[in-house]
């Protein structure tokens, strides 16, 4: 197919978009409702594995003491701490700069509510281990320490965030399921209106001998270009949102979000891929089952 | 150039329209095609075409064996015919520039051939001051012209017109077969059906009468009048 020909044919393409506007706006809202709900998954499927593994790394362990352990007698339970042979280092940390650093992290309102009836927090030490493979075993030793009440189980958060994260993939995937269903059918439908609408035209360029691929072209490149737009615009309105939620989190929590311009690219690139894909895949499967009519079939279909 | 060999075509719904063709047209020729309503004139040209594929027999179209041909093939078989509709099936909101451009088009022409083209072709029929004219501006005969210019636009083989005066008036019915008569002497062959019998007097071609699904006469022109034909052959 020559150059001039194909410019041709993606004219036409555009052509359809801008006369079915309707219905092609309403494929494009349709399809950015999904790509957007399917970025947000994505996008906090990311920030939570990436905490994850932020958990998962960190080989810092709070040892907590029982309440009735005073900062005096601590000094001893550091002592045996430190004896225990995994353990690299251990320092101190009294409830009075604990509850400082809830201070710090926490809204005043949650904070008051916490220290309600005076600081409930217990001393601790922060403790590193040598070799984490030894971790289960190091704990136990932990546990045995006189004054020893528990021992911040890291682990836990890191087993909560994943069982989070796989919640967030297998709710995504159906989301992109659904929605991309549903997409695909918009989309088809809109093309298969403006197929209905040029069928003369079909008629007369089959008549003169213009091959499948000449008559179907104009079609995809009308889903192409609606998949196009709603991915630009989804990319922007995603924006918008992870920007919002994640600072409105961050006020709430001390967490610090992945900015969003870290994976605009990552973002833009999927959602035009996926975007133009779901678009061509409507303009193909609408297209099909009209080319095989002939002459007046097409006509009077 | 167009061979029926043993042509049969029922139709799905069991209608027999055409029932042991054999007819036999040679390049250059211009045929008239007559018959009743329902004769099977049509579906004649539906096979030429291959819009509809025979039940039984071959068909054979410049020489290759159209019968069972993929429908990959079929676009390009159609390249080499021009096809004239008797409602002429113009495209209202192109102009008639672009109604006889889209046939170029549509096949993959460059920009260049169909400014060169269209314009001549255009002239040939008649209506180069009408090119920027709106086809439902124009009279039947018009309008049938430039559904003429599209058909040739792309340098057929053949003019294939299934009662391309039909819907135009006697006189401009005339003009029409005039027209194509030349397009003949270019070498072009044309298979024309028509109801109008004093239309096919006026003229002294080949007819081919179908009744019934058969071929039940097929009159060769008389040869003193017919010297014209083939004379200035060559591509238009
Ligand atoms: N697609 C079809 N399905 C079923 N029957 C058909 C179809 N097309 C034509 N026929 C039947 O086949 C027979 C021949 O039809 P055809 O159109 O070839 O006739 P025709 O000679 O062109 O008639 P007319 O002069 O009225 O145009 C008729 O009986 C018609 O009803
Ligand atoms: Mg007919």
């Amino acid at each position: 197919m020559s150059i001039s020909g194909f410019g041709y044919l993606i004219k036409e393409g555009l052509k359809n978009v801008w006369n079915n506007r309707m219905m092609s706006i309403a494929s494009i809202g349709i399809l950015v409702s999904c790509l957007l709900l399917t970025g947000a998954a994505a996008l906090m499927s990311v920030n939570v594995q990436q905490t994850v593994k932020a958990v998962g790394e960190s080989n810092v362990f709070t040892v907590y003491l029982k309440q009735n352990v005073t900062e005096l007698q601590a000094v001893q339970v550091g002592e045996n701490l430190k004896n225990i042979d995994n353990i690299s280092s251990c320092k101190f940390l009294s409830r009075d700069e604990a509850i400082k650093q809830y201070k710090k992290d926490l809204p005043e309102e949650i904070y008051q509510e916490l220290i309600g009836q005076g600081n409930p927090l217990p001393n601790a030490f922060k403790i590193s281990m040598a070799d984490l493979s030894k971790y289960s075993d190091t704990v136990t030793k932990i546990k045995k320490v006189s004054g020893v009440d528990q021992i911040s189980n890291k682990s836990d958060l890191a087993a909560t965030l994943t069982k989070l994260n796989n919640l967030v993939s297998t709710a995504g995937i159906w989301i992109i399921i659904i929605l991309g269903l549903i997409s695909l059918f918009i989309i088809s439908n809109t093309i298969r209106m403006t197929m209905y609408s040029r069928r003369f035209e079909i008629s007369i360029m089959k008549s003169v001998g213009a091959t499948n691929l000449f008559v179907r072209i104009p079609f995809i490149v009308e889903g192409m270009v609606i998949g196009l737009i709603s991915g630009l615009i989804s990319t922007l309105g995603l924006m918008f949102v992870y920007n919002i939620l994640m600072s409105s989190i961050s006020n709430l929590i001390h967490y610090d979000a992945i900015p969003f311009s870290q994976m605009s690219t990552g973002v833009l690139v999927a959602f035009i891929i996926s975007g133009i894909a779901i678009g061509a895949l409507g303009g193909i499967i609408s297209v099909g089952k009209y080319l095989k009519k002939e002459g007046n079939e097409i006509l009077g279909w | 150039m167009i061979e029926f060999k043993n042509v049969s075509k029922t139709y799905q719904n069991g209608t027999k329209a055409l029932n042991n063709v054999n007819i036999n047209i040679d390049k250059g020729e211009f045929v008239f095609i007559v018959g009743a309503s329902g004769a099977g004139k049509s579906t004649f040209l539906k096979l030429i075409m291959h819009e509809e594929t025979p039940t039984n027999g071959k068909i054979f179209i410049n020489g290759t064996n159209v019968t069972n041909m993929h429908h990959r093939k079929v676009p390009y078989l159609r390249r080499t015919m021009g096809i004239v509709f008797q409602d002429f099936r113009l495209i209202d909101k192109m102009t008639v520039f672009d109604n006889v451009a889209f046939a170029m088009r549509v096949i993959g022409a460059s920009p260049s051939a169909v400014k060169r083209r269209v314009p001549y072709i255009l002239g040939l029929v008649g209506l180069k001051d009408k090119a920027n004219s709106r086809p439902s501006q124009l009279s039947g005969g018009e309008q049938q012209r430039v559904s003429l210019a599209r058909a040739l636009v792309n340098n057929p083989l053949m003019i294939i017109a299934d009662e391309p005066t039909g819907n135009i008036d006697p006189e401009m019915s005339y003009e029409i077969i005039d027209l194509l008569s030349e397009i003949n002497k270019y070498g072009t062959t044309i298979i024309v059906v028509t109801h109008e019998q004093n239309l096919v007097k006026q003229f002294n071609r080949r007819v081919i009468e179908i009744g019934n699904g058969q071929v039940i006469k097929d009159s060769v022109p008389m040869p003193d009048l017919d010297n014209e034909a083939d004379s200035s052959e060559g591509q238009i």
